[in-house]
């Protein structure tokens, strides 16, 4: 029984859509619309979230050493921090410093030659071999400043702060605006198939005074709100795939500011969250729309 | 079948709709319910059929307090009560078949059911030739009949019928009658308003009737 039943009510559904096609259609364009837009605004956070990702992938951390190290010792704590494994090291002296310093200021080089001893200490340069989130590579500065010899640490702090702040109000204000794209999505969408369910208000209290239960009322209407949505959110698919296609390659250029970033790409199993999130949002629409009708 | 014990019905603001009506309707029992318009007899046929709640008093139907049935509990007390309605409340995008098995399809009945049990309704109400019609291509007294074969079709224990003769021709009403007293003579027990006395006088039956809410006489 359970199985006519199911099969009566999506044939009802399917009939009902096709004789109302332009509510159906309206529905199907809104609910694509709707899904379009937050997924180009998903995927636009993927593509700056990596880009920030990128910006700090590559920290390096920099041991100023103790003017009375001598280069021995030196040498020998490079070593000590080279056998952690997980880290490129290379020992800077300090000659190799002001010499360094000089090539840095290129014609004003010369103004070192006054210099009546090296102001600049050694130092140990480190580059974790494999890409750091900022906490982490917090711990790794705050463990090699305990390192005998190392006077100061110097990681880039400030800049890492900032791009922390940055990715989360890019976090909070992504959650917030999709979510206000979802939420307007599902009130345009309910008040779309609520039209549709207002024109059939006559049905509906003819099946409750035959004495249909209000899931035997509303089961149609679901089925045909998630079957719009799942129509929207493929709408929605072919047009991101085809913006893809066409219009990212030339968009792609001017994100040369991002090296190494690729373009965003809707992935399968982004497209399938997609017709998951419009088949949701059709259904959850259609039984705003219809709980109404069923108070009498 | 059905008892009323000081049913009360009021809306915010308006005097009582339904004043202290206390009624008791036997099984297979047939009466009128009449009054002039606004004495309370819709009112009292939605109260029975749960499309509104009493203000106070209790309502018996088969010995269940429909007061106490859960909204989900209403749909299953309506698969027994057959209600007609002045304006027929047809669908029109359905065929006339389609129409009568639209309250076997709730039941969850096969097609093939539905389809046998339609029919056989419909050619009670001598209606079968115009089975795949749609409701607007016919008169308003094969309308109603269509109503009155829908209201049937799963053999109800009760029937409602609220002015059910209102939009006829004259020279119909006692054919739909004789299709709600044809349903009488089979068991159903039958509740039929109407404000036309004339009908009162040509059919004799137990008449209640209403005034402004009241009942007023019960013969």
């Amino acid at each position: 029984m359970i199985a006519h039943v199911a099969w009566r009510l999506s044939r009802r559904a399917a009939v009902n859509l096709w004789r109302a096609p332009l509510p159906s259609l309206v529905s199907v364009l809104t609910i694509g619309l709707s899904l379009f837009i937050g997924a180009t605004f998903v995927l636009g956070l993927f593509t700056a979230r990596r880009l920030l990702t990128s910006w700090g992938a590559q920290p390096s951390i920099t041991l100023y050493l103790d003017p009375a190290t001598t280069d021995a010792q030196g040498r020998a704590l490079s070593q000590q921090i080279r056998g952690r494994g997980d880290v490129d090291v290379r020992y800077v002296d300090a000659p190799a410093a002001l010499q360094r310093l000089r090539v840095d200021l290129g014609e004003l080089g010369p103004a070192l030659d006054g210099l009546t001893q090296n102001p600049l200490p050694a130092s140990v340069e480190i580059r974790p071999r494999a890409p750091l989130a900022a906490p982490s590579l917090r711990v790794l500065a705050a463990e090699l400043e305990q390192l005998p010899g190392v006077r100061d640490v110097e990681y880039g702090r400030e800049w890492l702060d900032k791009l922390e702040a940055l990715g989360r109000g890019l976090r909070a204000f992504g959650a917030g605006a999709l979510l206000a794209v979802l939420g307007a999505a599902l009130m345009v969408v309910a008040n779309t198939i609520r039209l549709a369910v207002y024109a059939r208000r006559d049905e509906i209290e003819i099946m409750k005074l035959v004495g249909a239960t209000d899931g035997y009322v509303r089961a149609p209407f679901l089925m045909e709100g998630a079957l719009q949505g799942v129509l929207g959110a493929g709408v929605a698919v072919g047009v991101v795939l085809a913006a893809q296609h066409w219009l990212l390659p030339h968009a792609s250029q001017a994100f040369a500011v991002a090296a190494g970033v690729g373009a965003p790409h809707l992935l399968p199993a982004h497209a399938a969250a997609l017709l998951a999130a419009g088949a949701l949002v059709g259904f959850v629409g259609s039984w705003i729309a219809v709980a109404r009708f069923l108070k009498t | 079948m059905i008892q009323l014990f000081h049913v009360k019905k009021t809306y915010p603001g308006d005097p009582p709709v339904l004043d202290d009506i206390t009624l008791r309707v036997d099984k297979g029992e047939f009466i009128w319910l009449t009054g002039p318009s606004g004495a309370g007899k819709s009112t009292l046929l939605r109260l029975l059929f749960c499309a509104e709640k009493p203000s106070s008093g209790q309502i018996l139907i088969g010995g269940k307090n429909i007061g106490r049935i859960s909204q989900v509990g209403v749909p299953y007390l309506r698969r027994n009560i057959g209600v007609v309605f002045q304006d027929f409340k047809l669908l029109d995008n359905r065929t006339v078949l389609e129409n009568v098995g639209y309250a076997l399809e709730v039941l969850g009945a096969s097609d093939a059911d539905i389809r046998e049990r339609a029919r056989r309704r419909l050619d009670q109400v001598g209606l079968s030739h115009k089975a795949t019609s749609l409701p607007r291509r016919l008169s308003g007294g094969e309308q109603q009949r269509v109503a009155i074969a829908r209201a049937l079709v799963n053999e109800p224990t009760i029937l409602l019928a609220d002015e059910p003769t209102g939009n006829l021709d004259p020279s119909l009403t006692d054919s739909i009658l004789q299709l709600l007293f044809d349903a009488n003579a089979r068991g159903t027990t039958v509740v039929v308003a109407t404000h036309d006395r004339g009908l009162l006088q040509r059919w004799h039956r137990r008449t209640v009737g209403l005034e402004r809410g009241k009942l007023v006489f019960d013969a």
